[in-house]
């Protein structure tokens, strides 16, 4: 056994790497963090929320990809609720012990963490090769197949959390199971499963790979969904990698109002999971 | 008296009619819900079918050598996928080299060490590096990250790791600043979050009484986690980090920025190289021909199938361990 001076030399030095190890991580948060502010900070102003993208050269704003950014969040989300909130419910409600449940459930958790241009790969040849462009639905399609996953499993989750004797009061009053669900059980975890959907949203609102080959980018307004449309990542990324100033100062502005939109998000949806969790 | 008969056998009708739809009503409901279900199987299967179709004529025009061909000339239409396929694993390989003892340290500092007010906002802040897309890790890797490399780090790991005999070889050329290396700090940056918080929770499923015990016996705090708390949570550990590897094969936006873009496998961990995700992200809307677009969506196939087997270990041994991922 190794003298007692140096075992409490080991457990210092040990401790202090850990402590090492924390502050690294924090300082690259801060580090990113710091940066988006002052390099997308100059490029804040009224402007950037005004006009579309530019040309090369000139002035401009990113009104058109935040536009479409929005717009094909929305539809993903719009598609994507529902079904994640029915398979949650399958999961947790009905599935106990079927086969198709436990598969469903591994199946689940193994798309939350699939690399997303792997979605994106997908959608192109279901939606974007058989009709011959790319479009904001496909784009949409994509975020919503990386959203549903999200959703499914918070429901799961949230649903775990309810309490059984809520679902065996209702059962008692001779309440249809569908209306104990709909009046009872989704009202008990309603600000789990709304947590979950924001969840879902700050996920996709900073996803490119699979906007690349779906709704591609448009220098212009366009509010067709048949159509490629603009969108924040899209555009932050070529902005990025061009040899223009006034592109890489738009595509840094892009970015702080992804982050901050993304981490707004973030909060808002735990400190609502904790109103939750707490009541 | 025909009243009074008829109005018992009138509500009995009513309730049975409402029961019947009732009955009916939730078959609907459990239709439903077990469609959306079905929907999640479905979309994976799809996902496979959709791979192997698209990848269907590079597979079959290059065959099994498609894996372990290093040439990429979409002008010749000759394509190998051995380049991605290496700049992915090693990326991945020094993200975790860095990243585990990283994640491990921070799940340290914050089980045993920190102040307990502190806990929770630290593993806040920790967390919402996950938060952060992936986009903004690849702006700030290609603009500060990669250039202070190239001025600071990179010079001086060839002049001394470089002048080494056998590794010198992997710190050898000039600093370009992008590379494998960069990549793979950036990618163990963004794995540290999910390591950091499976790692954490693993740690707290130790029971007290173990810990207890080992301290009233005299053991000090790093004894304590060396001999009994990764000992008993080693299968969630395991699986922690097999969950950040599958996340930082699949990355590809981050990568994409740093990684340079270069079909070359050179030995220097220095040196531009691309990986599956950054290939398809930099080339798909550029591909023309038939070929250059299947093989790219082959790199695909090849790529969902290593993380697939990944995240279904990490998925398999986290189900042994008590916390819920």
């Amino acid at each position: 056994m190794a003298s007692y001076a140096r075992r409490r030399a080991s457990n210092t030095i040990a401790l202090s790497l850990s402590m090492v190890a924390t502050v690294i991580g924090l300082f690259f948060l801060a580090a990113i963090l710091v940066t988006l502010l002052l390099r997308g900070g100059l490029a804040i102003s009224p402007k950037i929320f005004a006009e579309n993208t530019p040309p090369p050269g000139s002035d401009g704003g990113l009104l058109n990809a935040i536009f479409g950014s929005l717009a094909m969040t929305a539809l993903a989300v719009v598609f994507a609720t529902p079904i994640g909130i029915l398979a949650g419910t399958y999961l947790t409600e009905y599935s106990r012990g079927s086969k198709l449940g436990e598969v469903a459930k591994f199946i689940n958790d193994i798309l939350l963490s699939a690399p997303s241009i792997i979605i994106g790969l997908f959608i192109y040849t279901l939606l974007v090769v058989p009709f011959g462009h790319f479009s904001a639905w496909a784009g949409a399609a994509a975020l919503g197949l990386i959203a549903l996953p999200v959703i499914n499993r918070t429901t799961q989750d949230m649903l775990g959390l309810v309490p059984n004797s809520l679902r065996e009061a209702a059962a008692a009053l001779g309440t249809p199971k569908w209306k104990t669900m709909t009046h009872v059980i989704y009202r008990a975890a309603r600000s789990g499963i709304l947590t979950g959907v924001l969840l879902a949203i700050a996920r996709v609102t900073g996803e490119t790979a699979p906007l690349l080959f779906t709704a591609l980018n448009n220098q212009f307004w366009s509010t067709d969904l048949g159509a490629p449309m603009a969108n924040l990542p899209v555009v932050i990324f070529q902005f990025a990698m061009s040899p223009y100033d006034d592109w890489q100062r738009l595509a840094w502005g892009g970015a702080l109002i992804i982050t901050v939109a993304i981490l707004a998000l973030n909060i808002v949806a735990r400190l609502l999971s904790n109103i939750g969790t707490s009541k | 008296m025909a009243v009074s008969m008829d109005l018992p056998a009138t509500a009995e009708l009513v309730a049975e009619r409402k029961a019947r739809r009732a009955v009916v009503e939730d078959r609907f409901f459990y239709g439903l819900t077990l469609a959306s279900a079905t929907f999640v199987v479905i979309m994976l299967l799809g996902v496979m079918v959709a791979l192997i179709v698209g990848a269907w004529p590079a597979l079959s025009t290059f065959g099994p050598a498609f894996i372990i061909t290093e040439r990429w000339n979409p002008v010749k239409e000759i394509f190998g996928a051995l380049a991605p396929i290496y700049g992915t694993i090693v990326t991945s390989l020094i993200a975790m080299v860095i990243g585990i003892p990283v994640s491990f340290g921070i799940a340290i500092f914050l089980t045993e060490l920190c102040p307990q007010p502190l806990r929770r906002p630290i593993g806040i802040a920790i967390e919402l590096l996950a938060g952060i897309p992936s986009i903004i890790y690849g702006l700030w890797g290609f603009f500060i990250l990669a250039p202070f490399l190239q001025t600071t780090i990179q010079p001086f790991l060839i002049a001394t790791l470089g002048n080494v005999p056998v590794i010198g070889i992997l710190f050898g050329g000039a600093p370009y600043g992008i590379g494998l290396f960069t990549a793979g700090i950036v990618l163990a940056i963004m794995v540290l979050p999910f390591i950091t918080s499976i790692t954490r929770d693993v740690f707290l499923t130790v029971p007290v009484m173990l810990r207890e015990s080992a301290y009233g016996l005299g053991m000090t705090t790093w004894e304590v986690v060396r001999s009994i708390v990764i000992p008993y949570s080693r299968i969630g550990l395991v699986g922690g980090i097999m969950l950040g590897l599958g996340r930082a094969l699949g990355e590809t936006m981050a990568v994409t920025f740093v990684i340079g873009n270069s079909h070359n496998i050179s030995a220097s961990l220095l040196a531009p190289a691309t990986t599956i995700s950054a290939t398809i992200a930099n080339e798909f809307s550029e591909a023309t021909g038939d070929l250059y677009t299947s093989s790219l969506i082959a790199l695909g196939l090849i790529l969902f199938v290593i993380t697939f087997g990944v995240l279904a270990i990490a998925k398999w041994l986290l189900a042994r361990t008590a916390i819920k991922v």
